[in-house]
């Protein structure tokens, strides 16, 4: 039993705040809500879930989700590998720079949300100043849809590259160098080098960053109730945001129980993947 | 991982590509920089140099927004909340969780492996599918506004982000450790706690301290299960931001951004090796 033992704790305190939860959940997502006693009420089988998927609001914001995810996670996985390789020129200074980036990393993403809205700001913002320097400009950061969306983005990338920066260096320098001497004395060009040796041996590396990036971008929240409140309109109203709204702001607890579930197994189903995905690579590579 | 950052200069990238690189490099990292920079610049402006054109780097500076939005918004009792909080979740996960991390590295017991996937699993979790029902249950248990509600709900992401950093680490010592002292009679636990724990202090501390970051910035579970009482930093933070009726007030903002940021920051920069190591083994070796 001393075996059981080590566990045991992390299992009893994760059924109760974790699996106890979820089923909760679940319950009220098939029952009415009684705001009066504030519980589940009578069940109505799939009702609120057929409310939730005829409500286009539900749709635009998993829509917003799915844009967000699908530029950023990307663009920051490949700047932050990008980053890396910058960074990672030897020199004195390697050591300081490479600290430095722990930074922005460490920085409360809605301590970041709210700086941003500041820089981005339309009227007194540094962002703009800078543009119009370039003779871009003026920007309405938070009163276009696109531009808001990118300013979510821009403020996303800044707060979560670095981490994909420090996991690439080390990767970066894990990499075996003899083969690229090799290479090297073959006459391969810089581009050869890099399509058909570096990347292959990063592609492990590589996707267990995105897989990992992932479980941070799914809870994506914080950042974009600082910044825009899911503005202008419904712009960048993801997911998190609506049902956080639906059920605190709305008290609609059986309807946003509902999101939560749907949401709770798209992303669920969609991480296995990714982890089954990234085996696979890895036995491959 | 140090052995290799060590060595000669790669003959391959030429000196010039090599010196492209740093000055990229180095001008890149200023650009991330700039924004904590220019908030932590902004914090000591007076109200009137916060809002000019073009914005002022130069001005005389002054603490007056620290003192007055202090005063005004209770942040004093917030910090304490997020102190006790941060620090309660933390060392209640990197315990429970280092344990169980240690029983999936090494014990083989039916069932665990399948309990380790779940637990990955878990870390996909988007925790307002959580937010809700706990709110509930705390609403009906009279638990909201406790510290203790909070700690409890911080640990369903920091117990599995302890877990799997700390399997990864004991799966990189060499078992032969705990064998030769469990041979000379050493129990488990006293394997564990003899031999396996003081070695495995530095991954221990840098786990600690990022679950303790972690715990610090949270967002969202602050904001659902407390209000007055137990409440934290980041929901003064977003209070501010989402001021919409008189604008959001940029002195305060950035007052309360830099004294969340700047302890955390110099924590991270004190263990910034062992962080970095842990970041890596737990992304390669996850």
């Amino acid at each position: 039993m001393t075996r059981w033992s080590f566990m045991m704790p992390s299992i009893v305190l994760l059924l109760v705040t974790l699996a106890y939860p979820i089923f909760y959940t679940i319950d009220i997502s098939f029952s009415t809500f009684d705001l009066s006693t504030f519980g589940a009420d009578e069940r109505v089988g799939w009702a609120n879930y057929e409310e939730v998927l005829n409500d286009y609001r539900f749709w635009d914001a998993l829509k917003v989700t799915l844009v967000y995810l699908v530029i950023a996670l990307p663009l920051q996985v490949a700047l932050g590998f990008a980053i890396a390789f910058l960074i990672n020129a030897e020199w004195g200074g390697r050591g300081m720079v490479r600290a430095l980036f722990i930074i922005p990393m460490v920085v409360a993403p809605v301590v970041a949300g709210g700086i941003w809205r500041m820089i981005l700001d339309p009227l007194w913002g540094l962002m703009n100043y800078a543009l119009q320097g370039i003779g871009i400009g003026p920007l309405d950061w938070f009163g276009d849809a696109n531009l808001a969306m990118a300013a979510v983005i821009i403020i996303d990338t800044w707060r979560w590259t670095p981490f994909i920066v420090l996991i690439a260096t080390a990767a970066l320098l894990a990499l075996p160098r003899d083969v690229f001497e090799a290479a090297k004395i073959d006459g391969a060009n810089w581009w050869s080098t890099l399509w058909s040796i570096a990347l292959p041996l990063l592609i492990p590396i590589i996707t267990a960053t995105f897989v990992i990036r992932w479980l941070g971008a799914v809870k994506m929240f914080d950042i974009v109730l600082a910044a825009t409140y899911g503005g202008p309109g419904k712009a960048t109203n993801v997911l998190n945001l609506f049902i956080y709204e639906e059920a605190f702001r709305s008290l609609r607890f059986a309807e946003s129980s509902a999101m939560a579930v749907i949401v709770l197994v798209l992303t669920m189903v969609l991480t296995g993947i990714f982890l089954y995905g990234s085996r696979k690579l890895e036995e491959r590579f | 991982m140090t052995t290799v950052a060590t060595s000669a200069p790669r003959r391959s990238s030429g000196q010039l590509g090599r010196r492209v690189r740093i000055v990229t490099g180095v001008a890149v990292t200023l650009l991330f920089l700039f924004p904590v920079f220019w908030m932590v610049l902004t914090s000591f402006k007076h109200q009137v140099d916060i809002f000019t054109s073009p914005p002022k780097f130069f001005f005389t500076p002054t603490i007056s927004t620290y003192v007055e939005y202090f005063r005004r918004a209770d942040i004093e009792r917030r910090l304490i909340n997020t102190v006790i909080v941060a620090a309660g979740s933390g060392l209640l996960s990197i315990v429970v969780g280092t344990m169980a991390g240690y029983a999936l590295a090494r014990i083989r017991i039916r069932g665990a492996a399948t309990f380790g996937v779940l637990i990955l699993l878990s870390r996909g979790v988007p925790p307002i599918a959580l937010a809700v029902p706990m709110f509930l249950v705390a609403r009906q248990l009279g638990l909201t506004d406790k510290h203790i509600t909070l700690i409890l709900a911080y640990s369903t992401f920091l117990i599995p982000y302890v877990m799997w950093l700390m399997r990864s680490f004991f799966l990189s010592l060499p078992r032969e450790l705990e064998e030769s002292a469990m041979i000379d009679g050493c129990s488990r636990y006293g394997a564990f706690f003899k031999i396996i724990m003081p070695i495995s202090l530095p991954g221990l501390i840098s786990t600690l301290i990022f679950s303790m970051i972690l715990a610090w910035e949270e967002l969202l579970f602050a904001l659902v299960l407390t209000n007055r009482v137990a409440s934290t930093i980041p929901v003064a933070i977003a209070g501010i931001a989402g001021d919409t009726i008189n604008g959001a007030n940029w002195g305060a903002l950035t007052a309360v951004g830099t004294i969340t940021v700047v302890p955390v920051v110099i924590f991270a920069l004190l263990v910034q090796k062992w962080l970095i190591q842990g970041l890596a083994d737990g992304a390669t070796k996850g």
